[in-house]
């Protein structure tokens, strides 16, 4: 690794006579032109070229005209999307397309108010943040899964086709789904979002008392909404549960 | 507080106690009126901001369709399966989104807009089930729901016997599965 | 070399040019590389002095931020002039919008390259935005006094999500039209504020006032639905997205400039 003050822009002259004497620089500071600038330019530069070649040689997918009495087969969201989409296989609208994307929304602008701390900031470090890290990471990837799962192994009607499995193929009907009885959804439910309360004080002890009461509870509640997520989804795919809890408002 | 420092047996002092507190009371008011007057004008803007998205009028394409009289779909024979259903009628659906149904003792118009995200369902006689291509509900030829994300069985569209002897499908009017039995949810075959 | 003549000839064009008022009337630096300069480089720059002048050695380095914040903002600024272009020719009105996808494509030089960039473009900085929060989450720079740029920050994601859902629906195609119609029937599930959504009687919404309606402004994905999302696509999310990438901006520097090791 070069040491800056050895990188030169002009024959002529060493920057490093520049470097010392920058007016408001701390040591070890660089001038922001050129460096940063140049990296800048050279990062747009290769990432135009990048999108020039593609848009080049692969053309944006244009269908047919919009027709509202005949519906693509499969009618796959955008890519980004899809994740979102095949949440809605799993839960009713209100929850995958309003309460869950609100909810990701709400999770990730708390994150910084619930992990308060300042040590390990600037610098990539695993060690030291295993298990926010581990966390956050499991969701990032479970939101790539989704979007994986969705995209490529999505095929007519929704149903799974492996990427050897031939589109023209029909599947048959899939198996009915059941709902749990009220007395057991409702106790399930009490139970998964009040034990982990108590069980995750006596595994971390240290949580409640770094975070404090509103924290703590806030930060469990939030990753067990998000843990309850890819539960249902087995529930569903293993036991082939429709719903946990039934009323006569809604369903969850 | 000017009150403490002013001597109440003193004229002059109350009197100007009473200059500062009209002053004050002024000011007061002032300031209650100012964010008032904010607080109505922002809220007078954001109200006609949403009410301005919502127009009073729509101009809908016309929603009343004859598909023809009872006798004909008494006409066609053939054997009911489990859900009572002889045949599912999909001549409609690709430009109107809905399928006629005839039962047993009955015809009605089942809306091919699934009932989880309102994609168009398609029909599969071979297997006897609706299928949504969106999220995979799929539905018996009653439009029962069984498999998938769908909440609810397929709505039911007003179906009657117009005065020309047609049947008329009014696309307009929906009925959802409590009101199946409803007047105007199916017409009945003699 | 130096005293070759074409290499006088180049110091006196050069010379000349730069000693003009005209040249000088806009570039108020010279480019001798003197402590000086650089920093009148940054600051004398409007779209530069953003910047600080000087930055910790490490804030360069690519592995650090692999430059995906300012990616993400190039590919806004690739979007905007594509788009832009695009403009000229696009007409938001069901009878058109289709036709001119195909106008472009085949009558228009350079059409069908446009409409690639701008959507090719779009899911890159999608993706970009999703890499650049990671970074952002693996370095800790979420954490004291960063909070309130994270939070920006969703916000931005949040929009960039939204432009490129709403550009979706824009070539009026069987993909659009139908990615539209589910999109759009998630407003309709929203609790009471949507008309299939629990509680909607509460507040007495139905189809004709709920959250999917101030959508589409209409029942059912058509010719409002697709001005609606024109108007947002193109003015309205762009510039709230602009508007909240400057304060993003700033307040990397009002926050303590970029993150660094202690
Ligand atoms: C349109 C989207 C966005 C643009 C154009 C953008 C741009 C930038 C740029 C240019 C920087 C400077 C450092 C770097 O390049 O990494 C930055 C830093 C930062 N961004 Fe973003 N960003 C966007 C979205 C986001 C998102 C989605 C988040 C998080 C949820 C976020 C959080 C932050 C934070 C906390 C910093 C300070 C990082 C530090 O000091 O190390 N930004 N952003
Ligand atoms: S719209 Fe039919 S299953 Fe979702």
């Amino acid at each position: 690794m070069k040491q800056p003050g050895e990188t030169r822009i002009t024959s002529e002259r060493p920057v490093a006579q520049a470097f010392g004497a920058m007016p408001t620089g701390r040591p070890g500071d660089v001038a922001v032109f050129p460096y940063l600038v140049y990296i800048e330019f050279l990062a747009a530069l290769l990432f135009s070229i990048v999108l020039l070649v593609w848009s080049l040689t692969v053309d944006a997918p244009l269908l047919q005209e919009a027709n509202p009495g005949v519906t693509e087969n499969p009618a796959k969201a955008p890519w980004y999307f899809v994740g979102l989409q095949e949440l809605l296989v799993y839960f009713d609208p209100w929850i995958a397309g309003v309460m869950i994307p609100t909810l990701i929304i709400v999770g990730l602008m708390a994150i910084p108010y619930l992990d308060t701390s300042t040590n390990a900031v600037g610098r990539y470090t695993i060690r030291e943040r295993r298990l926010v890290i581990s966390h956050f990471g499991f969701g990032f990837a479970l939101w790539w899964i989704l979007i994986f799962i969705g995209q490529f192994l999505r095929g007519p009607n929704w149903h799974i086709y492996w990427p050897w499995q031939d589109w023209s193929m029909v599947k048959s009907a899939e198996a009915t789904l059941w709902d749990f009885p009220w007395w057991v959804g409702l106790p399930a439910l009490i139970a998964y979002f009040g034990g982990p309360l108590f069980l995750a004080q006596k595994r971390w002890p240290w949580l409640l008392e770094r975070l404090g009461m509103t924290r703590y509870v806030g930060a469990v509640t939030l990753a067990l909404l998000f843990y309850g997520v890819p539960i249902k989804m087995l529930l569903r795919l293993l036991f082939n549960v429709k719903y946990v809890l039934v009323t006569q408002w809604f369903n969850v | 507080m000017h009150r403490g420092v002013c001597d109440m047996n003193n004229e002059a002092a109350l009197q100007q106690l009473v200059e500062l507190s009209r002053r004050e009371f002024l000011a007061r008011g002032l300031t209650a009126a100012g964010w008032g007057s904010f607080a109505v004008v922002l809220g007078a803007g954001t109200l006609e901001t949403v009410r301005f998205f919502f127009p009073r009028v729509l101009y809908q394409p016309p929603s009343t369709f004859r598909i023809g009289t009872p006798e004909a779909f008494l006409a066609r024979k053939g054997e009911a399966d489990e859900y009572g259903v002889i045949f599912v009628d999909e001549r409609w659906k690709p430009e109107q989104r809905f399928f006629v149904v005839r039962a047993k003792d009955r015809v009605y118009a089942l809306t091919a807009r699934c009932a989880h995200l309102g994609c168009t369902v398609n029909w599969f006689s071979s297997l006897d089930i609706f299928k949504c291509p969106c999220h995979g509900s799929q539905y018996h030829s009653d439009g029962k729901n069984f498999a998938g994300p769908a909440p609810r069985p397929l709505d039911r569209l007003r179906i009657t016997v117009g005065v020309s002897g047609d049947l008329v499908v009014d696309t307009s009017i929906i009925y959802s599965v409590e009101r199946f039995e409803a007047d105007g949810a199916f017409v009945a075959l003699a | 070399m130096a005293n070759s003549r074409t290499d006088k000839l180049r110091r006196g064009a050069l010379e000349w040019i730069t000693a003009s008022q005209l040249y000088r009337s806009i570039f108020r630096h010279g480019y001798d590389d003197t402590v000086r300069n650089r920093a009148l480089e940054v600051t004398s720059n409007a779209f530069l002095h953003l910047h600080p002048i000087t930055i910790p050695h490490h804030a360069i380095k690519v592995r650090f931020t692999y430059c995906l914040g300012g990616l993400t903002f190039f590919m806004f600024l690739v979007e905007t002039v594509t788009g832009v272009l695009l403009m000229f020719y696009y007409r938001p009105v069901t009878e058109y919008a289709y036709a001119d996808m195909k106008t472009l494509q085949y009558a228009v030089y350079f059409g069908m390259v446009l409409r690639n960039l701008h959507r090719w473009g779009a899911h890159l900085m999608v993706v970009l935005v999703m890499l650049h929060m990671l970074r952002v989450f693996l370095t800790g720079s979420y954490r004291p006094p960063r909070e309130f740029n994270w939070v920006l920050g969703v916000n931005l994601l949040v929009l960039t999500l939204l432009l490129s859902f709403t550009g979706y629906l824009l070539p009026w195609d069987q993909l659009a039209f139908w990615a539209v119609t589910v999109g759009t029937n998630m407003a309709a599930a929203t609790p009471f504020f949507g008309a299939e959504g629990p509680f909607h009687g509460l507040l007495g919404v139905d189809g004709t006032n709920d959250a999917r309606f101030l959508l589409l402004g209409d029942v059912r994905v058509g010719g409002s639905a697709l001005l609606r999302f024109y108007v947002l696509h193109c003015v309205a999310l762009p510039l709230v997205a602009g508007v909240l990438m400057v304060v993003h901006f700033w307040r990397v520097r009002k926050d303590g400039g970029i993150s660094r090791p202690l």
